[in-house]
């Protein structure tokens, strides 16, 4: 009994540390959605992140630093996108995929002309737990939730606070009414563009911390495509989620289990290819999706930009 | 003596090089209902956009209670107490009423707002004006007069002096539209301004004190309601004398449009339901109600572009609604869409490739190939024959005006071998001249023994060339009369309310 205890527990665990990253990413990007701007750069925003995150840690040797740096190496990227988009009115799903490449080159270029080839990667120490007073005495669950890292902790405060915002303040009604109708939203006199920008940066800042989850709590090193699709998963999270904060934490654990548990077949000496085993959270997210299929959450001028003079 | 509170002068305004506004002016007294009179086009809308600051005027003043005004944007236009109800209502679906009348409000504690104390002042609001509004229930789940009323609301919490509304009764029943004046008329009694902007005169003469005319972008009368009539007013809002359309009563011929008891269910709720109706050869059956009843999925569903959910309909006796859209077609349907730039036409395509979306193609093809000399031949004598206004035949339709747009789908889907024709708000957004045309070619059709599906929100244009009107509403015919001399309107307009009438 006690030993079932210890398996799920450890499983809920790193459920927890590959969700983490996912849900981060996928609250900023439910911000955005929620204002009407569509980020698939989300990809590339983590992936900055991640870079810039690892290099500020790595040369100030102060993970503090890593994480503001990554969360403001989000913002670099999601403040691009926004220019793209609301200013210049290009359209979103293009721009987000050039975004995700050109950081793909431009982190691995940064990266080689910092370090160069080199056989042994660089290095720094990844983010210890913290364990919380109390809360983690509780059965089971405390060590799992309240024994974790400065991130996770972040994220449950993000997932608290974009909770009141969305669904208790005057904010979130403004921010569904720029989705959602944004002539109604400038009739009635709020900023469609002003509340856009300020969704990006959110966006980005989030997307940065995703990043920065991966290559300071997760592993510790960078690499070329180190978010590896986690920024595309993040979407996906956010649809799952429909835009509640809290059902996208759960929608980012669904993943996250997939995640821990391709790893655990991956060691148990199955004698399939690995790849067979990698393919299972997204089969998880394809399936999912279509089970929810045809129940959009999505605002109605989602990736559509607002024009007042236009005839 | 009452008080002018808001003075236009001078003010021009152009899009791509045409102008919609110019040297128009306008005067508007505290406590009066100021109607903006003219056909679609005309830049009523325009103007009270430049108002509103959704526009700007290319030149010209604006003087508000005694001072120039500079107005950027909405935002500026409700501080300076100038509010504007859209024909498009500006309200978030997803939202509350309260939500949607309070948005963009900083009230106390903001952003953590009181939603009860916002909800009774509105209740508050709504009964002083008689304005019924329930502040919880969310916009997606109210019928239109409710919107609007939500609308009005929005205005009056923010204690507004002038409300512009842009053609608000488009979207009432009759019965709507007295509870609608009975407001208006207590709003003015307030000492509120108004301007209403319509191109009905009937309603003009109703309820307004004064009234501007505008015309192709320009004023051409400014009065007192006293010193006009209905035929003066609309000399002035057409520019000449309206001739009456004659029809001559008369019966049909054989059935020629059966449809039986169709019915059709989407999202879970039934938007045609059990539907009844016949057409016979040579007659004009009206379909009257308020848009949004069902009219559109009746007509997509003659057509084929929805599948029905149950019944049947023949056409000259044979059963069709499990053929292709094209068979219809080939069978002799002409269809006349509502909303010609998203059904009717490929915008950025020349006349002659719309020419050939028709689907009696053989004229224009030779071997499988398209005969161009045949096509243009074709469409150039179709432009001749509807006095189609364009520069020539090889143009992206995108440039023709909504009326030469409307003439050149009729010209393709009104041909020889068609017998009947389904006209959906043939002549939404045509002026007055256009409208005409399109309702004479109709009558003509009909005079020729083709059966003619009139399906129209506007019902003097129902009553001036159908034979026999059937109301819907939700999906149901409420009942069908012959249009002769008594024809009870009230009766109509309680079966357009939804009311069962014996």
């Amino acid at each position: 009994m006690a030993e079932l205890m210890d398996i799920i527990a450890s499983f809920l665990a790193s459920s927890l540390r590959q969700a983490a990253p996912l849900s981060l990413a996928a609250l900023g990007v439910a911000y955005a959605e929620k204002a009407g701007i569509l980020n698939i750069g989300e990809e590339g925003i983590m992936l900055s992140g991640a870079f810039f995150g690892f290099i500020a840690a790595y040369f100030s040797g102060s993970l503090f630093v890593g994480i503001i740096s990554g969360a403001l190496g989000g913002i670099l990227i999601s403040m691009i996108h926004a220019f793209m988009c609301i200013k210049v009115k290009a359209n979103q799903t293009i721009v987000g995929l050039a975004l995700n490449f050109f950081t793909l080159g431009l982190t691995s270029f940064l990266f080689l002309l910092v370090f160069g080839q080199n056989t042994k990667l660089p290095s720094v120490a990844s983010l210890n737990p913290i364990t919380l007073p109390v809360l983690s005495k509780i059965p089971v669950l405390g060590p799992v939730f309240f024994s974790q890292n400065i991130l996770i902790y972040i994220l449950y405060l993000a997932i608290i606070v974009f909770f009141v915002v969305f669904y208790k303040t005057e904010w979130g009604v403004r921010l569904t009414a720029v989705g959602e109708n944004p002539r109604a939203a400038d009739s009635a006199g709020l900023g469609v563009n002003a509340t856009r920008y300020v969704s990006c940066i959110i966006n980005g800042v989030f997307g940065g911390l995703g990043g920065a989850y991966i290559t300071l709590a997760q592993l510790g090193y960078f690499q070329e495509d180190i978010v590896s699709g986690k920024g595309y998963i993040a979407l996906v999270v956010v649809i799952l989620g429909r835009h509640n904060p809290v059902f996208i934490l759960l929608s980012a654990m669904l993943i996250g289990f997939a995640e821990s548990l391709q790893f655990s077949l991956q060691t148990m000496g199955i004698p399939l290819p690995s790849q067979a085993f990698s393919m299972l959270p997204y089969l998880i997210a394809v399936i999912v999706l279509l089970l929810s299929a045809g129940k959009s959450s999505s605002p109605a001028f989602l990736g559509i930009p607002y024009e007042r003079d236009k005839r | 003596m009452q008080k002018v509170i808001l003075e236009m002068n001078h003010i021009d305004k152009s899009f791509f090089g045409k102008k919609a506004n110019d040297d128009v002016y306008l005067r508007v007294m505290e406590g009066e209902i100021h109607a903006l009179l003219g056909e679609n086009g005309a830049g009523k809308t325009t103007l009270m956009n430049i108002l509103y600051g959704l526009y700007q005027a290319d030149s010209g003043e604006i003087i508000w209670k005694g001072e120039p005004l500079a107005i950027k944007s909405p935002k500026d236009a409700i501080d300076r107490k100038i509010g504007m109800v859209h024909q498009h209502f500006t309200l978030v679906n997803k939202l509350s009423a309260s939500e949607n009348i309070t948005l963009g409000l900083k009230t106390k504690g903001y952003p953590f707002t009181d939603r009860a104390s916002l909800d009774s002042k509105i209740s508050e609001i709504s009964t002083r004006y008689g304005l019924p509004v329930d502040p919880g229930k969310r916009i997606l789940e109210m019928s239109v007069g409710e919107q609007q009323r939500v609308e009005i609301m929005k205005l009056l919490y923010r204690d507004v002096d002038l409300l512009i509304l842009d053609e608000p009764t488009a979207v009432l029943t009759p019965s709507e539209t007295d509870d609608f004046f009975a407001v208006l008329e207590r709003l003015r009694e307030d000492g509120k301004a108004i301007i209403i902007i319509t191109h009905r005169i009937p309603e003009v003469m109703r309820i307004a004190n004064e009234v501007t005319v505008l015309r192709d972008g320009k004023v051409v009368c400014s009065k007192s309601i006293g010193d006009l009539d209905e035929e003066k007013l609309s000399q002035y809002m057409i520019g000449r004398d309206l001739s009456t359309l004659k029809r001559e009563e008369r019966t049909g011929g054989n059935v020629l449009l059966n449809i039986d008891g169709v019915s059709l269910e989407e999202k879970g709720k039934k938007v045609l339901d059990n539907l009844c109706i016949k057409i016979n050869e040579g007659e004009i059956l009206g379909i009257a109600g308020v848009d949004g009843n069902g009219q559109k999925q009746l007509a997509e569903v003659i057509l084929g572009i929805r599948k029905l959910g149950g019944g049947s309909i023949y056409l000259d006796g044979n059963r069709i609604d499990q053929l292709s859209i094209e068979e219809r077609k080939n069978m002799g349907i002409g269809y006349i869409s509502d909303d010609r730039h998203r059904d009717g036409l490929v915008m950025d395509m020349n006349l002659e490739e719309n020419m050939l979306l028709r689907s009696e193609r053989s004229g224009f093809l030779h071997h499988g190939f398209i005969d161009k000399s045949a096509l243009k031949s074709a469409t150039e004598h179709a432009i001749s024959e509807f006095s189609i206004k364009t520069h020539s035949s090889g143009i992206p339709v995108r440039l023709l005006s909504g009326g030469n747009q409307q003439k050149l789908i009729i010209a393709r889907e009104i041909h020889d071998s068609v017998r009947l024709v389904i006209a959906f708000q043939p002549t939404r957004g045509l002026d007055i001249g256009a409208s005409e045309f399109v309702r004479s070619l109709l009558l003509s059709e009909r005079d020729k023994g083709c059966a003619v599906l009139l399906i129209s929100a506007d019902l003097e244009e129902i009553f001036s060339i159908s034979d026999e009107v059937a109301v819907i509403h939700s999906g149901r015919i409420m009942g069908i009369v012959r249009n002769n001399s008594d024809v009870d309107m009230t009766r109509i307009g309680l079966m357009m309310a939804g009311k069962e009438v014996m």
